[in-house]
C-alpha cells in the first residue's frame, strides 16, 4: 500500500515535470495610476484624430474617452489642454538586452553565428535585464518592444516581447501570453558570414535551399508529433514520443501558425521568392524587417497580409539597402486601397527612443509623393500595426475601451521634434513622469562614475 | 505623355540654371536666419555672380529674376563637419570605399578620390546640405589622415579644398593602453613641433629627417605624412582628435596648450563632465546632440542635456551624425537639442557658421554681403525633419532637387500600365 502512495507520489512529480511550461512570463503590472485626462488632443491608434476629449485609465485598462467624461474620486485628474495622448509606443524591431550597452564583446549576445540554422535558440536567454537603454526608450514613450536574435542566420532562433517596464529577471517583463516570435535572414548577411567560412549558403540561392531543407526537416517532425498525438491514450503507451528537438519544435511552431515569421529581407526579389517558400510551406510571414525594396513589391505584401518594418531613411550601408525611396512606409501602407500594413522600426538604440519623429519623417515624405495619409494613420505605424505584428494588438497598440492603458501623454504634437514624453503609462500605472522626475534606472546607472550618484545625474 | 511633361521640365530647368548662373536674382520676403546673428530678420537678399550681393531690410532690390520666400524660413546652406560623402559609396561593399590608405598615415588625403557623382550628394543636397567636410576612416594609429573640403553641387569640375583638417583619435581600443596612444601623440608633436621649414624643400631632404628621428622611423613616416605634419605648426592646421572620456578630454586639453594646436575634440560623449575646462580651452566640439547611448566605457556620462548644456558655457559647437549616408540628419540632431534646452539661433549656427569659422571655409556659412551664395530656402521649420528644402542654392545656382530616391519612388507610384522597367 505504502509502495502504490510512493509510486503515485513519484509519478504525479513525473507528470508535473512533463507539464511544467518553462520561461512563461510572470509579469506584474505597478499599481495603477487611476487617472482622467481632461481636453487631450488624441491620436486613438484607431485612425481617429479626437480634439479636446477626455480619457480614463482605471485598474490597468482603458475605461473611456469621449467628451466631457464624468469623474469620480478615485481618479487623479490631469488637465492635458494643448498635449497629446497617443497609445504606448511599440519598436517591433529593437535589440535592446541582446545588444545592449555599452557594447562589448561579452554582452553581445544576438547572433548565434556558429551555424545557418539556430532555430533553437531563444532571444530572451540571452537578454541582459540591466541593460541601461531600456529607461531611455521609456522617456521616448515605448511602453512594449519585440527583441528578435540578429541577422546572420537564415534562421536565427526565437524573438520575445517585453513590457519596458525593467525588472531583474527576464520572465517578469515578459508581455502575458504574447506569440512566440522566429527571425529569419534574407539576402547579404547570411551569405556573407557562411560563404567568408566556405560553407554553405555563399549565395542567395544556397540561402533559398538552406530555408527550404529546414522547413521539410520541420514538416516531418511535424508529422511524426502529429501522429503521436492523434493516437489514443491506449496507443500512446505502446508507443515512444517523439524524442525532442529544439529546433525543429520552433520550426513546427510556425507549422502549426504559433509562431510568427519576422524576416529580414531588403531586396523585393528576395522577399517575392520568400512568400514562394512560405506558400511551398504553408507557413505565414507576419512581417519584413527593414525592407528598403517593399515600395517595389508593396501590392503583393498586401495581397498577402504582411507588414513591412521598415526605417524612414537608412540606407546605403549595404548593396542590398541602396534603393531607398523616403515614401517607401507611405507606398506600403497605401497598397491595396490603404489595406497594406507599414511599421516604422527602429532596430536602432537612438531610434527607439524617436520614433515619432521617424513617423513624421515617412509621413512627410508620404504626402510629397501625393498620398492622402492623415497623422491619426500615420500613428498606427508605431502603434496599432507592430501590436498586430507582434500578436498582441487584441491587448495594446490603441486606445480602446478595455484595452491595456498603455498610454504616453506629449508635451505637443508628437509628429513634431519639439514634443517630449512627459508622462508614460504601462498598464495603467505611470511609468516615467518628465517632471517629478519619476523614471527607472538600471543597476548599470547606479554609482558607475560617481559612487553616491546615477550615471547620468551630474 | 508624362514622359515629355518631365523632358520639357528638365529643359527648362537646365535653361534656368544657366540663365542665373550668368544673371542675377533676389529672394525677397524671407525670414532669414543667417548663422550669425542669434534671431531671424525679415528682408530680401540679391545674388549676382554667385555672391550676395546686397541683403536690404527695405525695398526689394532689382533683379532679372524674382523669387518670392514670403513666409518661408532661409538659411545658409547646411554644412556637414564629419561625412565620407564621396568618398564611400556602399558600406559594406569595399571596392566603393576610398576611406583607406595602407601606405600613407598621417599624410593620407582622400582629397583624389573625391566622386561628384555620388549618388549621396544629391541625396543629402536636396535635404539641404550644400557642403561637406569628407574624413578619411580612423585608423590603428592615434593620429592618421587629412580631410577635405567638398561643394556638394555634383560638378565633375570639382569645387572644393584640400586637406583642410588632420583626424586621430583618442580612447579604449582593446588592445593597448590609452597611455600608449597618447605618448604616441606627444612623440609625434613633438617630432612635428621640430620640423624647419629649411629640411622641408624636397622628399630627400624630408627622407633624411625620418632618417633621424626614431619615431618618424618607427612610424614608417613618408614625405607627405612630414609635410601634413608640418602644417601642424606652420599652416594652423586644425586637428580633429575624436574622443569620448572626461579625463581624456581634460589631457587633449593638456595636448592643446603644450603645443599651441588648432584642437578641435569629436564625439566628446563626456563633456558635459568638464564643461568650464573645455569653455575655457576655447576648443571646439564636434558632437551628436541625439546620441545619450553609453556605448561604450568611455561614454558612461552621455546624455541628451549635453548639447544645451555645452552651449550656455559658450563652446563653440557643429553636429554629426551616428549613421552613414544621411549627414543630413545633423539638422534633426539640431532639432533634438533645440527641444532639449539649446537655443534656436545657436542650433542654426552650429550647422553653419560654426564648421565655417571652425575650418578657416572662406565666404561661406553664414549670409551676409561677399558670401558665396549658399543658401537654402525651406518649405517650413528646418529643424523640423519633415519640412524639407524648396529651394537649394550652391554658388548662386538654384540646385536641382531630384535625386535617385525620388526617381526610384516615380517609378513605384506613376505611369503604372507600364511594365515597371519601361517607366521613366
Amino acid at each position: 500500500m505504502k509502495n502504490i502512495y510512493i509510486f503515485f507520489y513519484f509519478f504525479s512529480i513525473f507528470l508535473v515535470a512533463e507539464n511544467y511550461e518553462p520561461f512563461q512570463s510572470t509579469y506584474e503590472p505597478l499599481p495603477p495610476t487611476n487617472t482622467i485626462f481632461r481636453n487631450a488632443n488624441i491620436y486613438d491608434g484607431e485612425g481617429n484624430e479626437l480634439i479636446n476629449t477626455d480619457l480614463i485609465i482605471k485598474d490597468g485598462k482603458v475605461v473611456a474617452i469621449g467628451i466631457d467624461l464624468l469623474s469620480s474620486d478615485d481618479l487623479k485628474e490631469i488637465d492635458a489642454s494643448g498635449k497629446w495622448i497617443t497609445p504606448g509606443i511599440i519598436d517591433i524591431h529593437s535589440h535592446m538586452g541582446v545588444y545592449p550597452a555599452p557594447s562589448v564583446k561579452t554582452s553581445s549576445d544576438g547572433n548565434e553565428a556558429t551555424s545557418p540554422v539556430t532555430a533553437e535558440v531563444w532571444a530572451e536567454h540571452s537578454i541582459w535585464v540591466q541593460d541601461p537603454q531600456y529607461a531611455l526608450a521609456l522617456k521616448g514613450g515605448v511602453t512594449t518592444f519585440h527583441v528578435l536574435p540578429g541577422s546572420a542566420n537564415l534562421i536565427g532562433g526565437r524573438g520575445v516581447t517585453a513590457k519596458n517596464l525593467q525588472r531583474n529577471t527576464i520572465t517578469s517583463m515578459k508581455f502575458p501570453n504574447a506569440p512566440h516570435s522566429l527571425k529569419m535572414a534574407c539576402g547579404e548577411n547570411p551569405k556573407r558570414v557562411y560563404g567568408n567560412r566556405g560553407q554553405m549558403p555563399s549565395t542567395r540561392m544556397g540561402n533559398a535551399a538552406g530555408y527550404r531543407k529546414s522547413w521539410i526537416k520541420a514538416q516531418s517532425y511535424l508529422s511524426k508529433l502529429d501522429e503521436y498525438e492523434a493516437k489514443s491514450d491506449e496507443a500512446k503507451e505502446l508507443s515512444y514520443k517523439p524524442t525532442r528537438d529544439l529546433e525543429l519544435e520552433t520550426l513546427a511552431g510556425v507549422l502549426r501558425d504559433e509562431i510568427l515569421v519576422h524576416n529580414h529581407c531588403y531586396r523585393a526579389d528576395e522577399m517575392a521568392t520568400m512568400i514562394e517558400i512560405a506558400k511551398e510551406f504553408n507557413y505565414k510571414i507576419t512581417a519584413f524587417h527593414h525592407a528598403v525594396e517593399a515600395y517595389k513589391i508593396a501590392d503583393l505584401l498586401a495581397e498577402n497580409n504582411i507588414c513591412a518594418a521598415l526605417w524612414a531613411d537608412w540606407w546605403g550601408f549595404k548593396h542590398e539597402a541602396y534603393d531607398m525611396v523616403q515614401a517607401n512606409i507611405a507606398i506600403v501602407d497605401q497598397a491595396r486601397n490603404g489595406t497594406g500594413c507599414a511599421i516604422v522600426h527602429s532596430d536602432d538604440e537612438i531610434g527607439i527612443q524617436h520614433l515619432n519623429v521617424e513617423a513624421a519623417k515617412a509621413l512627410s515624405a508620404g504626402i510629397k509623393a501625393g498620398f492622402n495619409i492623415s497623422k491619426a494613420r500615420a500613428i498606427n505605424w508605431i502603434t496599432s500595426n507592430p501590436a498586430k505584428a507582434a500578436g498582441i494588438y487584441d491587448k495594446t497598440g490603441s486606445l480602446k475601451v478595455g484595452k491595456n492603458a498603455d498610454v504616453v501623454l506629449w508635451s505637443k504634437n508628437p509628429f513634431s521634434i519639439y514634443a517630449l514624453a512627459e508622462k508614460v503609462y504601462i498598464d495603467g500605472a505611470i511609468a516615467f513622469d518628465r517632471y517629478s522626475g519619476l523614471e527607472p534606472s538600471s543597476d548599470f546607472d547606479v554609482g558607475i562614475m560617481n559612487p553616491s550618484k546615477n550615471r547620468i545625474e551630474l | 505623355m508624362i514622359k515629355n511633361k518631365l523632358f520639357l521640365a528638365y529643359t527648362i530647368l537646365a535653361f534656368n540654371a544657366a540663365f542665373i548662373e550668368s544673371s542675377n536674382m533676389v529672394i525677397k520676403n524671407a525670414e532669414i536666419y543667417d548663422g550669425i546673428e542669434n534671431n531671424s530678420y525679415q528682408g530680401h537678399i540679391l545674388i549676382r555672380e554667385g555672391v550676395i550681393a546686397k541683403i536690404s531690410k527695405t525695398s526689394v532690390p532689382y533683379a532679372d529674376k524674382v523669387y518670392d520666400a514670403k513666409g518661408k524660413i532661409i538659411t545658409p546652406g547646411f554644412i556637414a563637419p564629419d561625412t565620407q560623402i564621396g568618398i564611400v559609396e556602399i558600406g559594406a561593399l569595399s571596392v566603393t570605399r576610398d576611406d583607406e590608405s595602407s601606405i600613407y598615415s598621417i599624410g593620407f588625403s582622400i582629397h583624389d578620390a573625391f566622386n561628384p557623382n555620388s549618388v549621396l550628394i544629391p541625396w543629402n543636397r536636396a535635404n539641404g546640405i550644400t557642403s561637406a567636410i569628407t574624413l578619411p576612416r580612423n585608423t590603428s594609429s592615434p593620429i592618421g589622415g587629412l580631410g577635405s573640403f567638398f561643394i556638394l553641387d555634383s560638378k565633375l569640375d570639382i569645387l572644393s579644398e584640400a586637406d583642410v583638417a588632420m583626424i586621430g583619435r583618442l580612447g579604449g581600443s582593446g588592445s593597448s593602453s590609452r597611455s600608449e596612444s597618447l605618448a604616441l601623440i606627444d612623440d609625434i608633436l613633438s617630432f612635428a613641433s621640430s620640423l624647419d621649414k629649411k629640411n622641408m624643400l624636397t622628399d630627400a631632404s624630408i627622407d633624411e629627417i625620418i632618417d633621424d628621428s626614431s619615431i618618424a622611423s618607427y612610424m614608417d613616416f613618408k614625405p607627405r605624412d612630414v609635410k601634413a605634419l608640418y602644417r601642424l605648426f606652420n599652416d594652423d592646421l586644425p586637428i580633429i582628435i575624436k574622443s569620448h572620456r572626461a579625463s581624456d578630454i581634460l589631457k587633449l586639453i593638456e595636448l592643446k596648450n603644450t603645443y599651441d594646436l588648432n584642437l578641435i575634440i569629436m564625439g566628446a560623449q563626456e563633456a558635459s563632465l568638464v564643461v568650464d575646462k573645455i569653455a575655457e580651452s576655447k576648443i571646439p566640439l564636434i558632437v551628436n546632440p541625439i546620441n545619450n547611448i553609453p556605448n561604450s566605457f568611455d561614454e558612461l556620462a552621455s546624455n541628451i542635456n549635453m548639447t544645451s548644456m555645452l552651449e550656455k558655457a559658450g563652446i563653440t559647437l557643429m553636429f554629426n551624425v551616428s549613421r552613414s549616408h544621411n549627414y543630413h540628419l545633423i539638422r534633426q540632431g539640431a532639432g533634438v537639442a533645440v527641444a532639449n534646452g539649446m537655443s534656436y539661433g545657436g542650433a542654426i549656427k552650429a550647422l553653419t557658421s560654426n564648421v565655417a569659422e571652425t575650418f578657416n571655409l572662406k565666404n561661406r556659412g553664414s549670409i551676409k554681403v561677399g558670401n558665396i551664395a549658399d543658401i537654402v530656402v525651406w518649405e517650413d521649420d528646418p529643424l523640423e525633419p519633415s519640412s524639407m528644402p524648396e529651394k537649394v542654392i550652391i554658388n548662386g545656382i538654384d540646385t536641382d532637387l531630384t535625386t535617385r530616391s525620388t526617381r526610384l519612388r516615380d517609378r513605384y507610384i506613376r505611369d503604372l500600365e507600364k511594365p515597371n522597367t519601361y517607366r521613366n
